[in-house]
């Protein structure tokens, strides 16, 4: 037996399917409103997609999902700790990124009233983003706010910076 | 103490409403008898070790997903899948459905996940199985590879932990091949599956059915179409990266 996970780990996922939602264009052209409480839902726990996975589904992430930054700012305190210690990995990962988020929490004294706290995860981008290369990392440029793009988990997601 | 017309009328209707339940409580009772049945333990077995001995396969898969929104309804989304598996350390699952289409290849030392609509990958180091892969991606990225566990050669062992019953529900055609169909219960989930009968035990559907969240949602996949003798080429289990895709991280759970 070659497993070394607790046997409490998941079993039979056989296809994934978890957030199809997460790639959803701000202009998604379809039932934008549901797709949002979808979001919001999923975000929640997730139906599980493996028999064990019933039992580990609270481990699960919240995935803080809103399209707007002024929903954004109003997710859970929880959710946004959980996102700013993802964030603090990243930051120590490379200096590069450092010096990066440096410049944006400088930038931040200036972010525009409503934007979202870095640190929070939306999966997908306001409207009007523009993709900005900064040491090397691809950003996207949405009225000032910055996002990077990242998988979490299965789920592509922008992180606010 | 003196009953009013009303007092007579509600006491009536529960007791009709006690028969009904002991009637479809003892219905039950004679389908789904407390406890796991020997045959269905071995029908389980036989398919999950022969999926074991399988070195190299494809499944293509048909899958339905409920979530259920905070008002209480239920919304169905649906994706097919191909799954491509050379054992002991190459994987390809990709796919497409709701809004999404997404890569996952394991070439024995990294693993990728990517999307070519969205032009973004995120690759990571990986161990040398697919076992230890899988665990990885799960543990340390929340990352849950499609067709993953029953990959796992012990699949039998995952699945059955914690069941508290088992029966064998009865024959059924899926996809066009006659299965025994099983049913099972651990705390919190109810599941399904069928088994392809004769000489090749695949699994052909299997129904997750969560019970402890509201309205019960259930996910579903059905294997459409296996192919014990594929053949692969070089590019099945390796990611070529595009010249504009973008590399992004993997954010650890």
């Amino acid at each position: 037996m070659s497993r070394t996970r607790s046997p409490k780990a998941l079993a039979f996922t056989m296809v994934l399917p978890l957030l199809y939602l997460a790639g959803v264009a701000p202009d998604a052209p379809v039932g934008l409103t549901l797709l949002q409480e979808v979001h919001a839902v999923v975000g929640a726990p997730l139906t599980p997609v493996s028999v064990a996975g019933v039992a580990r589904r609270t481990t699960r992430r919240v995935v803080v999902a809103e399209t707007s930054a002024t929903q954004a700012a109003a997710a859970s305190t929880a959710a946004t700790q959980q996102q700013q210690a993802a964030t603090a990995q990243q930051q120590s990962a490379t200096a590069q990124q450092q010096s990066a988020t440096a410049q944006q929490q400088q930038a931040a004294a200036s972010r525009p009233p409503g934007a979202p706290a870095a640190g929070a995860v939306v999966t997908a981008l306001p409207a009007g983003c523009k993709p900005e290369t900064k040491g090397g990392v691809e950003y996207q440029n949405c009225g000032g706010v910055y996002y990077r793009a990242a998988f979490q988990g299965n789920n592509l997601v922008y992180v606010v910076q | 103490m003196e009953t009013t017309p009303r007092d007579r009328l509600t006491a009536a209707l529960s007791r009709c409403c006690v028969i009904a339940a002991l009637a479809t409580l003892s219905v039950a009772a004679q389908a789904q008898s407390t406890g796991v049945a020997p045959e269905a333990m071995q029908m389980l077995k036989a398919s999950t070790d022969f999926l074991a001995s399988q070195q190299r396969f494809t499944a293509d898969t048909r899958v339905t997903l409920e979530i259920v929104l905070k008002s209480g309804q239920k919304i169905e989304f649906n994706s097919t899948g191909h799954q491509f598996v050379q054992r002991p350390n190459k994987l390809r699952s990709e796919r497409s459905g709701d809004l999404v289409e997404q890569v996952f290849v394991y070439d024995g030392k990294s693993l990728t996940l990517y999307q070519p609509q969205d032009k973004v990958y995120a690759q990571v180091a990986a161990p040398g199985t697919l076992e230890e892969m899988l665990d990885l991606a799960r543990e340390k990225y929340d990352v849950v590879a499609p067709f993953g566990d029953l990959i796992f050669k012990n699949a039998y062992d995952i699945l059955m932990d914690g069941v508290t019953e088992g029966l064998v529900v009865g024959k059924a055609v899926i996809e066009g091949a006659v299965c025994n169909h099983l049913a099972f219960r651990a705390p919190d989930v109810d599941w399904q599956i069928w088994i392809q009968e004769g000489a090749q035990p695949l699994p052909r559907r299997v129904v997750i059915t969560t019970l402890d969240l509201p309205n019960a949602p259930q996910f579903a996949v059905t294997v459409t179409r296996w192919n014990l003798e594929p053949s692969f080429d070089a590019q099945t289990f390796t990611f070529t990266r595009q010249a504009d895709m973008k590399r992004i991280e993997l954010l650890p759970r």
